[in-house]
């Protein structure tokens, strides 16, 4: 609980084995197992309620499953800390300060990660402009931002810190055309650097645009997976 | 990887920025504090020997309810945008999530309350020349200790929706006791009692600090997993 000290953790894939996870009577998922490589872009596809958002809930270790393992390479996911600075994940909401603005929060965030030295952080939020695109409201508290610019700075707080796993939910949504081939772009840089992404969403055409490989899942198990049509 | 110190001081520092920023909180649960001790001097102000007898309750009536209200501001920061999510996310240790928090409540329940003191100390006609610094000294503890235990039960306030019903009936029994000691030790110091007499109130106001902070940093992080 006070260990600080911990050596992150460097790894080329993530495993799942026999992952369950319920809620109260609901098996949300129900025995998912699969590996996931460095360098590959996987789609995670299903009906609504299917799975896809516990999956990369718990692989992002926002909880534990009722029963099976996580591996980030050969180790299990039971010592959490380790791993953390090694996971990126945007979800459903933007996970920021409201009262913040953009560039407050990801300097925040970037000091969270555990970049003191503040060119570094500087650094690290001018290779985010991509992605942010450049304006005014990157100045302005959160809480006064579109569902969009609210979506690309949530992405970029997943980004900030390279992230050797990235777990994507829904990325997508309320990016306009110019946001979703900045985002390709960039899961295109992701994907080069050696990152192992997950994502989730409901755009066929994105998917199919950027990803390797495609994993259908059907309350909560794995129907079938294939390499995707390539890019 | 970020030390337990130096990430709790992180967290206390957002917290202070955005409070400073939006005033939300002094504003909110001074004003109650301000409120409190208004009505209170005009209900229960009799005589200046009354006075003195009456005045710490309330002053710890006024601390009381204002804290209340400043836990659950606090966690509502969290809760929007589920930005405390995105500090669990983070390799930060999860206790220095609780011990940032308690700090930086700390910090505003603490000008709140001194604040509170002064004014009661002008609508009761205390003087606080000879018993200030034990006077003080007991808000600070017993606002030490009531922050501990108010930032353990405000986390739970993030995950369950009976936000209300934890802060105001789970929270209050148990900083019963520090309330009392804090009550009685100023009352004592108003009358004159020395450091000597007072020090089995500051022994237990301690120990109920120990206690709330021992307990808030083994509980938060199981009260903030999902």
């Amino acid at each position: 609980m006070l260990s600080s000290a911990t050596v992150a953790a460097d790894f080329e894939q993530v495993s799942v084995k026999r992952l369950v996870k319920t809620y109260g009577t609901t098996r949300a998922l129900r025995g998912v197992s699969h590996s996931f490589c460095a360098g590959e872009i996987t789609h995670l596809e299903g009906e609504n309620g299917s799975g896809k958002s516990t999956l990369l809930r718990l692989m992002a270790l926002l909880g534990r499953p009722t029963s099976g393992e996580i591996y980030f390479g050969d180790e299990p996911a039971s010592e959490p800390q380790r791993f953390r600075a090694q996971i990126g994940y945007s979800g459903h909401e933007p996970m920021v300060y409201p009262d913040l603005s953009a560039r407050e929060n990801l300097d925040l965030f970037a000091r969270f990660y555990g970049y003191r030295d503040k060119e570094e952080r500087l650094k690290r939020l001018a290779r985010l402009e991509e992605l942010l695109g450049h304006g005014a409201y990157l100045g302005r508290p959160a809480r006064t931002y579109s569902r969009g610019q609210l979506q690309r700075l949530s992405l970029g707080r997943a980004l900030l810190h390279s992230p050797r796993l990235l777990l994507l939910d829904e990325p997508t949504n309320g990016l306009d055309r110019e946001g979703l081939e900045r985002l390709g772009r960039i899961l295109d840089q992701e994907r080069a650097r050696g990152a192992i992404i997950l994502l989730v969403t409901h755009d066929e055409r994105f998917a199919s645009a950027v990803c390797d490989r495609r994993i259908r899942i059907h309350h909560g198990k794995i129907l079938d997976a294939d390499a995707a049509p390539g890019p | 990887m970020m030390t337990l110190l130096r990430a709790s001081l992180l967290v206390a520092e957002k917290d202070l920025r955005i409070e400073f920023r939006t005033k939300e909180l002094l504003s909110a649960a001074g004003l109650f504090a301000a409120l409190v001790v208004f009505i209170a001097s005009l209900a229960f102000y009799l005589d200046p020997t009354e006075a003195r007898r009456i005045a710490p309750g309330v002053v710890y009536v006024a601390a009381a309810f204002s804290g209340v209200l400043a836990f659950g501001r606090s966690f509502a920061r969290e809760r929007e945008f589920e930005a405390m999510r995105g500090l669990r996310l983070t390799p930060i240790p999860r206790a220095a999530i609780y011990l940032g928090k308690c700090i930086a409540t700390f910090a505003m329940l603490s000008l709140i309350n001194l604040g509170a003191l002064l004014l009661v100390a002008l609508f009761f006609h205390l003087d606080l020349e000879r018993p200030l610094l034990h006077v003080a000294a007991f808000l600070l503890l017993t606002t030490a200790g009531f922050t501990a235990a108010g930032c353990l039960f405000g986390a739970l306030t993030v995950v369950t929706r009976a936000r209300d019903l934890i802060l105001s009936v789970v929270l209050f029994p148990l900083l019963t006791p520090a309330i009392l000691i804090g009550v009685v030790g100023s009352r004592e110091a108003l009358d004159g009692a020395t450091g000597s007499e007072l020090g089995v109130w500051y022994l237990l106001l301690s120990a109920f600090f120990a206690l709330a902070i021992g307990g808030g940093l083994t509980l938060f992080e199981l009260l903030i997993e999902d």
